[in-house]
């Protein structure tokens, strides 16, 4: 095409894009826009001259156009093509026309110094001015100074047309960052009105996006064209749209999208080789209550290395999904991707030392977890490995977690009851009673670990408001509360243990792949003793039980009459009865060969491990007394496994003995592994709970066996200590179900204890 | 608005000596390189650039560097100057924080340019930057009026041992000028605690102001955490811009006659606070410039003559040397 047929058709029919200058006014400014750029007399022509002289096409055709938009009665010039003359201004030309500004700045400037009445072109210094205005704009928004970007637009309209499409973007841009989406919209739609460039509509769109919402968006697409081939321009960025709509979703779970989104999403996320769509589908699946099929997403999503946050929900929605095992090793090994990491990894492990019944963990779950703990001072972190300390019967463990709790957190409530309950449980009457001290005010369920009639308002509200199934809790709170005075039991249906058979199931599989805690092993699952701790857990051991001498008064049994007297006779139960079963002991070798690998370690350890075998032997022939000795001299001589195993059996022949206290003492000589725990501690438990109420101290057996009944079933032997205890403190109503429910199992107690009932509910209405 | 400076009569800087600085440290788009610094550019650069232009001058090729400077570094929302310019980065300005010395080199330049060359756009452009400077840099701390050395990053309220100052931002000539510009602010004020921080912070057994220093209200001033705790590059300066300003405040040039002229035969040096010993002895002709003008500032003592010829060596001393040959032709030609 020649250079005036070009020229011709621009005239002729060439459109002429109207700057948008005028639409983009700051707001409030109220300032125009210099007048003397666009109110010339003359029309300057030096640049179309210079263009022509050089035969530059383009430029030529951009300044005929421009020129027509400013002053529409112009036309070219016949001599377009003529000889220059002035070879200073041709070369200023040129200097621009290279990009060369601050070249040309300065040869103004040369001029005017050696000849001081001459002017530059007002046209070059109109186009120098705006060339420098677009290069220090694109530079401002680079470095986001948008109410830069905004001036500058609005000092040089004339950079506001399609062939700056880019400034456009910038501007649009900067008026989303300024909050004003109204006017970016403005400037899109310019764009779309009147730019034809098909790469550059789109573009435009995709600029867009990120800027601007969904129904922002939607009106910018109504000004969607149809391409060459009769299809809308726009498709491409459909499946992009869904993206964004399914990620605002994913982060406003108030919003679904269409299945048809999911579909299509699914289908791509498939097809694809990247992690992101995968990714997206995961967390609007995660956050909108389909954990299982988010799962699987996540899963593509880490397998096709989607990184942190892959991790992340891959493993909140095995948490969610209550397989937090299953999630604790990924959880960790991402932990410190990003913080969302760290923080899926503490709550994965906080569920697991939450959960009830609480899961035998292996011991590098809690031997990484708790150097994480310490190092944050993470309150949650200490408070849930103090319950599962607490739940695995660790409460010298647990009283430690509690206490570091409270010394990171005076204020934490929950910390406060589980170190309570740990003194309650250790027989500390004297600490106990300083916490009630110092909380009482602030904590009904400390003060009920002391208080009958608090404890039995507390009970009568839980029972009201523990119905809150289906309701997600903290669970944290979750575990303080499911200790806290928990509703008047309903007693199980036949043959079913009060926790059911999965707790029983947990346990046995746990036993597979219980811990093996060395001394070490066990040091690091404690807090390091923090300066402001108390006495170390080792001050408590000797402390003897005091009996709760200072628990105030219980209710006074009735006044002995006809009636009560037919029934007072006590279950029939007494301590010697009660023999807890010897659990199947470890062969002595195995535990020998376990406790260390050198010579002298060995030596030492077997000469401890030959008093335990002794000690095992001697309690096989019912001498416990003997057996005590011999597991003295273990726990004297061995260590790790075998002071362990010393300590175990020490407590159960102290048990043997009815020796309740002992028992627990001896329990604590030595750290136990969280199943023999459980076991020791339902023992010991059964045990208090039996010897409070031949005390007559029934509101502690109730407690006692509330305790062993969160980590043991509880058998028809206790059942019936519970009732009888409930009935003794004329909570009649809890003692009558539990009764009835014995009787239905033929249980011969349970009809005594209904008698019972009857006659005194006939003395009371008489 | 009345001529802010007397017109420009005769030229302090050679255009020999000129053009041997443009030639080295000045592209053609009017950027001033920083050539011992990996070639970055700044706003203090700028400044000079265009006060040395302006000191020769040189009409043409002060448009070259203002050009630059108000095209790639003079885009801030405030209407101050982004500091540092990098062309091995994309974007070119790597930090978009200010540095008040530049910001008063490029207003104070403007406006002298503009009143000797008539440029009223100049001048306009002084105003703004000179008001930006009062409104977002001078900020009152205690009883003292201080120019921060930056908007983000040294105040009281960012940093516990703030405000960090750095006395050789302190550019004592700019600020007459800049009550012209903009007189709604107290530039006399910030002088005087220019001055009065001065005379507190002669620290170390040599007494030399260190390069950054903490000065918190009603406290001791001390050597800024996280700096090194010299008196290096940036404090060296001082000595000039005081003599520059025409303030004759013989205690406040002693620690530097002394460190200088005394104990280092005329050859200024990086020295250690704490020690007072130095570090670097600074043997550049423009560092030695400096002793040689404060020498003939207060004893007349002749400019060595070895140092009557400028010869470009680096960006920063070859600055000092010129601003110094300037001040020597304008107020001491005795010396030469």
């Amino acid at each position: 095409m020649s250079l005036k047929r070009a020229i011709l058709l621009l005239m002729l029919g060439g459109a002429v894009v109207p700057a948008i200058g005028q639409q983009i006014e700051l707001p409030g400014s109220g300032r125009k826009t210099d007048a003397g750029n666009t109110a010339r007399a003359k029309v300057d022509e030096t640049a179309l001259r210079y263009f022509a002289s050089q035969g530059d096409t383009r430029r030529l055709e951009a300044e005929i156009a421009r020129l027509r938009a400013l002053y529409p009665d112009w036309s070219p010039p016949d001599d377009l093509f003529g000889p220059q003359t002035d070879v200073e201004l041709q070369r200023m030309w040129k200097l621009y026309a290279e990009g060369k500004y601050s070249d040309v700045r300065s040869a103004i400037a040369t001029r005017q110094s050696a000849d001081p009445s001459w002017q530059p072109p007002a046209d070059l210094l109109a186009r120098l001015n705006e060339s420098e205005s677009r290069r220090r704009l694109i530079n401002a928004s680079d470095a986001e100074q948008w109410n830069t970007v905004l001036r500058l637009a609005t000092e040089t309209p004339g950079l506001l047309t399609c062939p700056n499409i880019d400034i456009l973007w910038r501007v649009a841009e900067a008026f989303t960052k300024t909050d004003q989406p109204p006017r970016a919209i403005d400037a899109y739609t310019y764009i779309l009105n009147n730019c034809n460039d098909a790469a550059e509509r789109l573009a435009t769109v995709q600029k867009a996006m990120p800027l601007l919402s969904d129904e922002q968006i939607q009106s910018l697409l109504k000004l969607e064209r149809k391409d060459a081939a009769g299809n809308p321009e726009f498709a491409a960025l459909r499946d992009d749209l869904i993206r964004r709509r399914m990620g605002h979703a994913a982060e406003n779970p108030e919003y679904t999208v269409p299945a048809d989104d999911i579909k299509r999403m699914e289908e791509l996320a498939r097809k694809g080789t990247t992690p992101g769509d995968p990714l997206l589908l995961g967390w609007y699946l995660f956050r909108h209550d389909e954990a299982t099929r988010a799962l699987e997403w996540f899963k593509l999503a880490l397998d096709r290395k989607g990184g942190a946050k892959s991790a992340e929900g891959y493993v909140l929605a095995l948490n969610f999904l209550g397989r937090s095992l299953e999630a604790e090793p990924i959880a960790f090994e991402w932990r410190d991707a990003a913080p969302e990491n760290n923080k899926a990894y503490l709550d994965v492990v906080i569920a697991l030392l939450t959960a009830d019944p609480p899961p035998v963990l292996d011991e590098i779950v809690l031997t990484r977890f708790s150097p994480v703990v310490m190092r944050d001072k993470y309150v949650p972190g200490a408070q849930g490995l103090g319950w599962y300390a607490y739940n695995t019967g660790q409460i010298v463990t647990a009283q430690s977690w509690f206490e570091t709790a409270l010394n990171w957190d005076p204020n934490d409530e929950p910390s406060a009851y589980g170190l309570s309950l740990t003194f309650w449980r250790l027989g500390d009457v004297a600490r106990l009673n300083a916490m009630v001290q110092s909380w009482g005010q602030r904590s009904e369920r400390i003060v009920a670990l002391v208080d009958p009639v608090v404890r039995a308002r507390l009970e009568a509200r839980n029972a009201q408001t523990q119905t809150l199934g289906g309701l997600r809790l903290d669970p944290l709170v979750a575990a303080a509360n499911r200790l806290t005075p928990p509703p008047t039991r309903q007693p199980p249906p036949v043959g079913v243990p009060t926790l059911g058979p999965q707790s029983a199931r947990g346990y046995v599989r746990g036993a597979q792949y219980a811990p093996v805690p060395t001394a070490g092993q066990v040091a690091q699952f404690q807090p390091i003793p923090q300066p402001g701790n108390a006495a170390a857990p080792l001050a408590y051991q000797g402390a003897p039980y005091q009996s709760g001498i200072q628990f105030p008064a219980l209710p006074a049994a009735p006044a002995q009459s006809v009636a009560q007297a037919s029934y007072a006779a006590q279950p029939s139960y007494p301590a010697a009865d009660y023999v807890p079963p010897t659990p199947r002991r470890r062969p002595v070798s195995r535990s020998v060969a376990r406790t260390g690998s050198t010579e002298v370690g060995a030596t030492a350890a077997s000469g401890g491990a030959g008093a335990v075998a002794r000690g095992w032997r001697l309690l096989d022939l019912d001498r416990p007394m003997e057996a005590v000795r011999a597991f003295d001299e273990g726990l004297a001589r061995g260590t790790g496994r075998v002071a362990e195993d010393a300590a175990y059996g020490k407590s159960l022949a102290y048990l043997r003995l009815g020796m309740t206290n002992r028992a627990q003492a001896a329990a604590l000589e030595a750290p136990q592994n969280p199943r023999r725990s459980v076991q020791l501690s339902g023992d010991l438990l059964a045990q208090r709970a039996l010897a409070a109420y031949k005390d007559e101290r029934y509101v502690e057996a109730i407690i006692a066996l509330d305790e062993r009944s969160r980590i043991a079933p509880e058998q028809q032997d206790l059942m019936v200590l519970r009732a009888w205890s409930y009935y003794k403190i004329r909570d009649l109503r809890s003692a009558e179900r539990i009764f009835r429910a014995l009787a239905a199992q033929g249980n011969a107690e349970g009809h005594n204890g209904i008698s019972a009932i009857d006659a005194v509910t006939k003395k009371y209405r008489t | 608005m009345a001529s802010p400076t007397t017109a420009q009569t005769a030229t302090p800087i050679p255009m020999e000596a000129w053009n041997g600085y443009m030639a080295r440290f000045v592209d053609e788009s009017g950027r001033v390189v920083d050539s011992a610094n990996g070639g970055i550019s700044h706003s203090e650069g700028q400044g000079y650039g265009m006060l040395l232009a302006y000191l020769a001058g040189d009409r043409s090729n002060f448009e070259r560097i203002w050009s630059f400077t108000r095209t790639e570094l003079l885009i801030r929302d405030d209407g101050l100057a982004a500091w540092r310019w990098d062309p091995n980065s994309t974007p070119r300005v790597t930090d978009v924080n200010a540095a008040s010395d530049g910001d008063l080199l490029i207003a104070y330049a403007l406006a002298r340019a503009g009143s000797a060359w008539n440029q009223q756009a100049y001048i306009d452009s002084a105003k703004k930057i000179a008001r930006a400077v009062g409104q977002k840099l001078i900020v009152k701390d205690g009883s003292r009026l201080l120019l921060l050395p930056g908007i983000s990053g040294f105040s009281a309220s960012e940093r516990k041992d703030g405000p960090i100052l750095n006395l050789s931002y302190w550019i004592f000539e700019t600020f007459p000028v800049m009550t012209r510009l903009a007189p709604e602010y107290d530039w006399a004020g910030v002088a005087n605690t220019g001055l009065e921080l001065l005379s507190i912070a002669q620290l170390g057994p040599a007494r030399l102001p260190p390069d950054w220093i903490s000065a918190p209200a009603g406290k001791p001033v001390t050597v800024a955490e996280g700096f090194p705790p010299v008196f290096g590059y940036n404090s060296l300066r001082i000595s000039l811009y005081l003599l520059r300003a025409g303030i004759e405040n013989t205690a406040l040039q002693e620690p530097f006659r002394r460190n200088w002229l005394i104990d280092n035969g005329g050859t200024p040096a990086i020295v250690d606070i704490p020690t007072g010993r130095a570090l670097t002895q600074l043997t550049d002709p423009g560092y030695r410039m400096l002793g040689a003008v404060l020498a003939c500032a207060l004893n007349a003592t002749p400019i060595p003559a070895d140092l009557r010829r400028f010869e470009p060596t680096l960006y920063y001393p070859s600055t000092l040397y010129l601003l110094g040959w300037a001040l020597i032709a304008e107020r001491y030609p005795k010396c030469l």
